[in-house]
């Protein structure tokens, strides 16, 4: 054992340079597989952690105006797989009426609820993951806003309708089982039982929320059908507790997905890497391990030694990855703690990356142990006779007319002699500049206010949303007749939103959310088909789907959908599928004109002129349609996916970090490995009068080139192969066909310089080794 | 010609040269002789500028080039220098005639086709043609190093240095190799060697004797001289000293 430790150093002293590079690439690796997995464990114990102190829903119906309390009690006692159930009063309040430091809430897309705290389940915790109790004179805030806002303890939030005012201390921030991601529309505010009382009388507008737990196994798709067949009252969304979880998973879990996607990759040019170094450092080696053989040394124990060295590497590798990613994963899941709090199983987020290094250093002893038996297979005299059997590398032409570019020239020559031995820097190029360049793709595109058609309606400058209340049409009529006269638009159309019901495929009953209105207006591109024409030539109605809707109900352009609606069937053809990742990625456009009180939301999308700055058109809007939310779209889309967008950020960042680490390395690594090869023939170069500034020239050019082929297939592969990747994440959501936008000078001119700016520099460093190699040692070697 | 005045050379903590003076004069053939580990290739790479000097000067047509940068100096021994190894030292990515033109096209020192019609001369010259196409693992070590030759003769050089030229070699082509040497020293060419083989040294008009980087004495054959039996009684009178 301690002459296999001496060895073992003795060869690190060999080769430090591509022991460190090695060593810092599994590293890296490490942290990387550790790094997503304490994410993923965080994230995992964060999200039961809150559902096991809050108890979120199973289900939950909204629903606005009166109803009848007792019928609804009786519907519980009636269903024994209901295990509990809550009506929650929420107390709507328009965000041009809550004020924080000095300004209103328009710019937020929320919708405001104020309620009381809940007994039983759902419950609101505080940053502590208790029950939140808040005394008279003070609020509990919802931690979306101290994220946003940056809302404290002890600020001030003030309510103003006309002349009344109400101030309230924040005495907590809140984390909301069912209302906490970005991705739900609805945030909720814990004030007291006196408090809610008092404004109620003086503003906002009452809605309620049936909650129901169910007992295990109970389906929520049988409670759905039971209440809407019992009549009960549903006129707002209905959400499941699976919904509630898959927003919740979008928001948290993407990072940790895209970190462990990053980490596979990693590992695999981490272990492209060591097999190259590995069959490099056999070559070399082949003579003594061939003179071992020869004086009987046990194979075994031959291949023992070679393994020795990587199996501490990785050793040395796992430990310091598992124990930097303790940092590195607490950074990217800072988020998901904050909204969610550290959960009751924080084990999980010790055993998972333990799992991860564990399994890192078994497929790198895996790996190590193949390649080392497979070269020991040969024979002593093959061994040991290796140097005479190098395959001929081809030859090269010089040109016929002479040099005038001597350097270019032989780098292209030789490069195609040896280009097989680029092949893992070209791989390794390529998945760096396709590493930065997807999430960079993917950011751009949410980021642009082309994204909103994959939100189900076409492009546009502002949205105007009027929710269901008393005064809905006087406040219709008033935004109609302010906008028919505003010449400062382009055009304008309002839709409605309401709901129907059909039967599903196992025959359940769901509730679909339609849009009405001319799609004409603002067309959106069909995967499949064509809106909805309301006066179709065969006479029947038209329906377009979503995609998920579609997917879900197996339905394609063509086929026929029955709704109903206010106890009538109404019979669709299915004229057009498009995407939507709005409302759980589930709706249909159809003419159904909905009753005043069945609408739950009025929607106009405008068009400003050229010369109108948007901004300054919202605000205007914002001062004379006060009751309704108006925002501008880019602020809707960034709202909407407000966290996966600071998300893509961080992972853009990290992306761009490790890529650019990835390629210094694997730059200094080859460097190292190829000039040790090459050592002959640069001693030989210098001989016959090359300089080493002429020598150095040659591999940069040679590294170059080949980067350069590599960042072009990987700008391929990150518009193609990336667009299916961003395309598969985003089909969960509802939208399956994603044209990437790609921003040209960032992806094709300023992230191909900063690469091979930063190649070029460690090419100028790497390439000093060159003047190491004096030509005496070479020759007389 | 070259000028060596009291040259000096050390690796790490041990010198392997010590203050050596000599000359060599334009058509000299000099044979550096002495047993292994004496310094003697050190010597010549030294003198070529292919290893720096710890303290001394090497004048080159009164041009000292142990002052020249490393750039100048892969100049000067590009177009005034020739070098030839113990074993044929070639680029294994280029046939054998691209070996021997690769150092013209570089140099430029003339038009590309009066390169490769200097280099098909050298080839018949030394008896290679033929193998212009052939890779360097496809021909014999004397071809190789006759090809070597060709290369080293390229940029027509001032000087020729030879480490070992027949150490690799069988007796034939020894003789061979001896033969195109003592041809080209004949038509003025300035050589210098490394040797241990006395028929190589035999060649030469001068030798040195090198022992523990000193040189301990040095022979100037005359004319019409059976050197090699000269120098075999000179050698043998060093030993018994």
């Amino acid at each position: 054992m301690k002459l296999l430790l001496k060895l073992v150093q003795k060869d690190f002293k060999r080769n430090p340079v591509i022991t460190i590079v090695l060593t810092v690439f599994l590293i890296i690796s490490a942290v990387l597989m550790a790094g997503g997995l304490r994410v993923a464990g965080t994230t995992i114990s964060s999200l039961n952690g809150l559902n096991e102190l809050a108890i979120p829903p199973d289900y939950l119906q909204m629903h606005k105006g009166s109803y009848d309390e007792e019928a609804f009690e009786k519907f519980v006692k009636a269903h024994e797989y209901i295990k509990d159930s809550l009506i929650v009063k929420m107390l709507d309040i328009s965000n041009a009426d809550i004020s924080y430091q000095g300004e209103t809430l328009e710019k937020c897309l929320m919708d405001n609820g104020f309620v009381i705290q809940n007994e039983g389940f759902d419950l609101l915790l505080n940053m502590d993951n208790e029950t939140a109790v808040v005394e008279d004179g003070e609020i509990g805030v919802p931690v979306y806003y101290a994220e946003e806002l940056g809302v404290q303890v002890g600020d001030t939030i003030t309510l103003h309708k006309g002349d009344y005012s109400k101030k309230l201390t924040v005495s907590t921030i809140i984390r909301d089982s069912t209302m906490n991601a970005a991705l739900t529309s609805s945030k909720r505010f814990l004030i007291s039982q006196s408090d809610v009382d008092e404004i109620s009388h003086h503003m906002g507008e009452w809605e309620d929320c049936f909650e129901f737990l169910l007992k295990d196994g109970a389906s929520t798709g049988v409670l759905q059908k039971d209440y809407i067949d019992a009549g009960m009252p549903s006129n707002g969304v209905a959400v499941t507790g699976s919904l509630l979880n898959m927003m919740n998973a979008l928001s948290y879990g993407l990072v940790a997905f895209i970190i462990i996607a990053i980490s596979v990759l990693l590992i695999m040019i981490a272990l492209l890497c060591l097999s190259y170094i590995i069959r490099a450092t056999m070559a070399e080696e082949n003579y003594t391990s061939g003179e071992m053989k020869a004086i009987g040394f046990p194979k075994k124990e031959i291949e023992y030694l070679y393994q020795m060295k990587y199996i501490i590497l990785v050793m040395i590798a796992a430990t310091i990855g598992y124990f930097a990613a303790i940092p590195f994963g607490d950074f990217f899941s800072a988020s998901v703690t904050q909204y969610c709090g550290n959960g009751t199983s924080e084990w999980v987020k010790w055993a998972l990356p333990f799992m991860g290094v564990m399994l890192l250093v078994l497929i790198v002893m895996r790996r190590c142990h193949r390649i080392i038996r497979e070269n020991m297979k040969s024979t002593v005299v093959e061994l040991m006779r290796a140097e005479e059997n190098i395959k001929k590398e081809g030859h090269y032409t010089l040109p016929l007319a002479g040099f005038k570019y001597r350097n270019l020239v032989i780098a292209f020559g030789e490069l195609k002699c040896k280009w097989r031995e680029y092949f893992v820097i070209f791989f390794v190029f390529v998945i760096s500049s396709f590493l930065i360049l997807l999430p960079m793709n993917m950011k751009n595109t949410i980021e642009n206010p082309s994204f909103i058609t994959y939100m189900g309606i076409g492009e546009c400058d502002i949205r105007i949303d009027m929710q269901y209340s008393e005064k809905l049409a006087k406040q219709k009529a008033a935004a109609i007749s302010y906008l028919k006269n505003d010449p400062e638009l382009k055009k304008y159309q309002i839709y409605q939103n309401g709901y129907v019901q059909f039967q599903n495929a196992e025959g359940e009953r769901e509730y679909l959310r339609v849009e009405n209105g001319d799609e004409s207006v603002f067309p959106l591109e069909y995967l499949e088909g064509n809106a909805p024409n309301e006066n179709a030539s065969n006479g029947s109605k038209e329906m377009a789907l979503s995609y998920l809707e579609a997917s879900e109900l197996g339905k394609k352009v063509g086929d026929s959908m029955e709704v109903d609606y206010q106890d009538k069937t109404l019979l669709f053809t299915i004229s057009g599928i498009y995407q939507d990742i709005t409302y759980g990625g589930k709706t249909a456009k159809a003419a159904i004109d909905f009753n005043e009180n069945d609408v739950q939301v009025y929607i106009i999308y405008l068009d400003v002129s050229d010369s109108v700055n948007i901004q300054e058109k919202t605000n205007e809007l914002r001062s004379i349609l006060t009751d309704s939310k108006i925002t501008p779209i880019s602020e809707f889309i960034s709202q909407t996916l407000g966290g996966i967008i600071d998300n893509m950020s961080l992972v853009e960042g990290a992306a761009i970090v490790i890529s650019l680490l990835l390629i210094t390395l694997i730059t200094v690594m080859f460097l190292q490995l190829i000039t040790a090869r090459e050592h002959r023939a640069i001693a030989i170069k210098k001989a016959i009068g090359f300089s080493d500034r002429d020598i150095r020239i040659q591999f940069g050019i040679q590294i170059l080139i080949i980067q350069f082929v590599a960042i072009i297939v990987g700008t391929f592969l990150a518009n193609t192969l990336g667009e299916s990747i961003f395309g598969m994440l985003l089909s969960f959501m509802g939208a399956s066909k994603i044209t990437l936008l790609v921003e040209p000078v960032r992806a094709y001119l300023l992230s191909p310089m900063v690469q091979m700016c930063v190649v070029f520099i460690t090419v100028i460093i790497g390439t000093k080794v060159v003047r190491n190699y004096h030509i005496r040692n070479q020759i007389m070697e | 010609m070259i000028k060596i005045e009291n040259i000096s050379k050390s690796f790490k903590n041990t010198q392997v040269l010590h203050e050596i003076s000599f000359e060599i004069k334009k058509g000299d053939f000099v044979a550096v002789m002495g047993p292994s580990g004496s310094g003697k290739s050190t010597l010549l790479y030294s003198i070529s500028g292919m290893d720096s000097i710890s303290s001394g000067k090497v004048l080159f047509d009164k041009i000292d080039i142990s002052e020249m940068k490393e750039e100048e100096l892969s100049r000067f021994r590009l177009t005034q220098m020739g070098f030839v190894f113990q074993n044929a030292q070639m680029l294994k990515n280029l046939s054998i005639f691209d070996n021997i033109i690769l150092p013209g096209l570089v140099a430029k020192k003339e038009p590309a086709n009066d390169i490769r019609d200097h280099a098909s001369q050298l080839m018949k010259q030394m008896e290679i043609e033929g193998l212009e196409e052939r890779d360097i693992r496809e021909v014999s070590g004397g071809q190789l190093q006759r090809a070597s030759i060709c290369r080293a003769m390229i940029n027509n050089p001032e000087i020729l240095f030879l480490d070992e030229p027949t150490g690799a070699l069988n007796s034939g082509a020894t003789d061979q190799v001896l033969a195109i040497l003592e041809d080209l020293n004949r038509k003025g060419m300035t050589i210098m060697t490394v040797t241990h083989d006395s028929r190589v040294a035999a060649k030469a008009k001068k030798i040195l004797y090198i022992i523990d980087g000193h040189i301990v004495a040095s022979k100037e054959f005359l004319a019409g001289e059976n050197r090699e039996r000269e120098l075999e009684e000179w050698l043998k009178k060093l030993s018994h000293d």
